[in-house]
């Protein structure tokens, strides 16, 4: 394991903000590869969209060979909250930005991937950022994660718009290389999918550090880190009980009415404070304008 | 802005969020019975004194407060940026940006619901009850955190008519002769329309959100998240007095008769006054959700800047008149002195708005700090003005100290009114009242403490002084103070204070009459 210490968390959600306000367009070219219309945009702007971020970082993490990637080439130790800006910004960007804009840094980050090569030091196996299986397995722990949390802590989607939503999604796997036939395109695909990639995940040492630091930031804000504790037993409440066993996580007792709503109020102060956050609200008006007028139409 | 610059704001802002939310805590325990909180300055508590003054044990309140105002510091640093970076509801110049409020307006109670529900009405509530009680924030950052609530769209024009209905069991265009389905400013977790009555009074109409009561009640209902936050060390009882208190004071804050009364008592109290306009309330057309009261139209807090010294003066010495009169004769105060509640007429007349949060006191509750003020200020007798200051309960008895250098500690605040003379009322003088009240290393911290029933009137030290000092106000406050004040009494001094003195006469003339008849 690597000795390198993990930079503090302070500026997550300052760094967050910045990015995702940056990566709502003022003025799009077209409504991009989604639309004001579309399932994913309301996913993406559920309440439970941070429960969705962490759950998706814990599903990831836990293919070996995605997590050496992370682990032996990005800046994820010296800067990870860098890395989780980032990861934001290019989310609501292939999200909410013009097709233009999308294409774009999809191809930034193809770029990246091309020189992220390596061997695991676990599996012994070697791994590239680029090759579409693993690029899948981030894509489909990406969209179940969606669904999860929203199901459990947001507005739960009908059976019809969950499936639109995995439908609506495979652009974003496409836009990285991943051939369309084989991305799931409902819900029951995506299950199918996600047991079959199930005999090879585990928890390696790295993705055991990694989601460690992830479920209790060093040096986050007192009040931010008081919320985290929601955030983070609701993630993990999320997960599926075969994916909590991996990491070793006791069961969650059932989730009582009463405890939804305490990790509901956490989400609604977070999301206050993100909103308070420069160009956010600007960026989150932009984007019900649109959402608006496309009802209408 | 560079990154040191956004941190530092950043501290300021923190730092002036928990002196707000300390008086939040001792706010919400104004009318409790319990709570050991009540002696919670934010100092001690911050040095942790107050722990070793309640229970013996350093550090314990420091810790307590410290973790359970993690919420209250949440809203007011959301809240804060989230209204610097809103544009200004209605009152924003250009037609963009009232067309793009009327695109984001809340058209059903749903959307009222995911806008402020999950906490976030319950967080602006508690912003603007910070922003209303007192500060340690610059004056940018507490106007800021005071416009929490005009962050929120407004009501669609559907909307708001369907809780007129609701409310008043007519559409507004039945209700009202006239109704604008335009609304002309934000209210606390409502908005103000304009209307004309049957009988021809041009009123100003608040309208509550449909469903906020409802949401904030709920989020109300479920206080693990508050609980957890609060309760660190404090005993289960006193949590559980402070989250009762929490309660009913904002739930009290949700039902507009409460206000519509406390303004009708103002109403009636300066009914005539030469230059205190309170718009009186339309009873038949008020209920929990809606208030209407006689229109007033004038120039906003900012748009003195551009008036002369002269005026401004004038604009000053009513508020004085006001705040003091209220206090010394109809033993209430509007905790709400907020630049956003005053519309200027000229010649120093002021319409007073928002009776959201009125405190009424008993002779008994005045009379410690009407005594302060005698020994202090008249009598000279620094001995008995210690006295009084144990009896109001300022004062820890028996407090290891020399009776000078508590009047020293204490006499800034009385210093515009300790002699005759013209006084400006300036920036310095107001940040210096600031910091010496929340100055925690001076020797007099651990022993003075602000009993529940006066935090409100902190507002003074805290709020009026600042308000006066960005007008930069002169007048001879002392000998106003002496007109007002009940054991001087003293004949007008200025032109403001003889019309009132015949106000005064002519009132006191009808109730005489009125009682003879």
């Amino acid at each position: 394991m690597t000795a390198e210490p993990y930079a503090a968390a302070s500026g997550l959600v300052e760094r967050s903000a910045a990015a995702y306000a940056a990566a709502v367009p003022e003025h799009p070219g077209d409504d991009g590869f989604f639309g004001p219309a579309s399932v994913t945009w309301r996913v993406t702007a559920d309440l439970s969209a941070p429960v969705a971020g962490l759950r998706s970082l814990l599903m990831q993490a836990l293919h070996p060979l995605a997590m050496a990637g992370v682990d032996q080439h990005s800046n994820w130790r010296l800067d990870p909250v860098g890395r989780l800006a980032a990861t934001s910004a290019y989310e609501a960007t292939v999200t909410f930005g013009d097709r233009a804009s999308a294409s774009r840094v999809a191809q930034q980050v193809q770029k990246i991937h091309t020189r992220v090569r390596g061997t695991d030091t676990v599996t012994g196996q070697p791994y590239a950022a680029g090759d579409p299986a693993l690029l899948l397995w981030v894509h489909a722990a990406l969209v179940d994660s969606a669904l999860a949390a929203g199901q459990l802590f947001g507005t739960p989607l009908t059976e019809a718009d969950a499936d639109a939503y995995v439908a609506e999604m495979r652009i974003a796997a496409e836009l990285l290389g991943v051939p369309r036939e084989i991305i799931p395109g409902s819900v029951a695909a995506l299950g199918e999918y996600i047991a079959g990639v199930r005999p090879v995940l585990q928890c390696t040492p790295a993705a055991a550090e990694s989601m460690g630091y992830l479920l209790d930031p060093p040096g986050l804000d007192e009040d931010i880190a008081e919320l985290w504790q929601d955030i983070r037993d609701a993630a993990i409440i999320a997960l599926p009980g075969w994916a909590r066993e991996l990491y070793g996580y006791p069961e969650p007792g059932p989730l009582t009415a009463e405890r939804r709503t305490e990790i509901r109020q956490a989400l609604g102060v977070l999301d206050a404070v993100f909103l308070g956050e420069p160009g956010v609200l600007e960026a989150r008006q932009r984007l019900t304008l649109r959402m608006r007028s496309a009802g209408k139409a | 802005m560079n990154t040191e610059t956004r941190r530092v704001q950043a501290r300021r802002l923190a730092i002036g969020a928990v002196a707000g939310g300390v008086s939040i805590a001792a706010l919400t325990l104004l009318r409790g019975k319990a709570g050991r909180l009540r002696d919670g300055k934010a100092g001690r508590l911050r040095d942790g004194k107050a722990g070793r003054l309640r229970d013996g044990k350093p550090g314990t309140g420091r810790l307590r407060l410290a973790r359970g105002l993690a919420t209250v510091r949440l809203a007011a640093r959301g809240g804060a940026r989230y209204a610097a970076s809103a544009p200004r509801l209605f009152t924003s110049a250009g037609e963009h940006r009232q067309q793009l409020r009327n695109d984001l307006a809340l058209q059903t109670a749903e959307d009222v619901a995911s806008t402020l529900g999950a906490m976030k009405g319950v967080l602006m509530k508690l912003g603007q009850m910070a922003s209303y009680v007192d500060n340690g924030l610059a004056p940018g950052a507490r106007r800021t955190l005071s416009r929490l609530q005009d962050s929120v769209p407004p009501m669609s024009p559907e909307l708001a008519a369907q809780v007129i209905t609701e409310e008043l069991g007519l559409p507004p265009e039945e209700a009202f002769a006239t109704w604008d389905p335009e609304p002309i400013a934000a209210a606390s977790i409502g908005q103000v329309h304009r209307a004309i009555t049957h009988d021809g009074r041009a009123v100003a109409v608040k309208v509550q959100y449909p469903g906020i009561a409802e949401t904030i009640e709920a989020d109300l209902g479920n206080v693990a998240l508050l609980r957890r936050m609060l309760k660190i060390s404090a005993p289960q009882q006193d949590v559980d007095a402070l989250l009762a208190e929490l309660r009913e004071r904002i739930t009290e804050e949700l039902d507009y008769s409460l206000e519509a009364r406390n303004q009708q008592l103002f109403a009636r109290f300066y009914a005539g006054h030469p230059t205190i306009n309170v718009p009186e309330v339309v009873e038949e057309l008020s209920t929990r959700r809606v208030i209407t009261s006689d229109l007033a139209d004038g120039a906003r807090f900012a748009e003195l800047a551009s008036w002369s010294q002269a005026e401004r003066d004038l604009a000053a010495e009513t508020i004085y008149r006001f705040v003091f009169r209220s206090l010394y004769e109809a033993h209430a105060f509007n905790g709400d002195p907020h630049p956003g509640n005053y519309l200027f007429h000229g010649g120093g007349r002021v319409t007073f708005l928002d009776f959201g949060l009125v405190k009424h006191y008993s002779t008994d509750e005045l009379a410690p700090l009407v005594a302060m003020v005698k020994h202090l200020c008249v009598e000279n007798d620094p001995e008995a003005f210690r006295r009084a200051m144990e009896d109001a309960g300022f004062l820890m008895p028996g407090a290891p100290l020399p009776t000078d250098m508590i009047v020293e500690h204490m006499a800034l605040f009385y210093d515009t009114v300790r002699e005759r003379g013209p006084r400006t009322m300036t920036e310095d003088y107001a940040s210096a009242v600031t910091r010496r009240f929340f100055d925690f290393r001076s020797p007099l911290a651990e022993y003075v403490q602000i009993p529940r029933s006066y935090v409100v009137l902190q507002r003074i030290n805290l709020g009026l002084f600042a308000l006066l000092a960005e007008l930069s106000a002169t007048a001879d406050w002392r000998c106003i103070a002496e007109e007002i004040w009940p054991f001087v009494q003293a004949p007008p001094c200025t032109p403001m204070g003889a019309a009132e003195a015949a106000w005064r006469a002519a009132k006191s003339g009808a109730s005489t009459q009125e009682r003879s008849a």
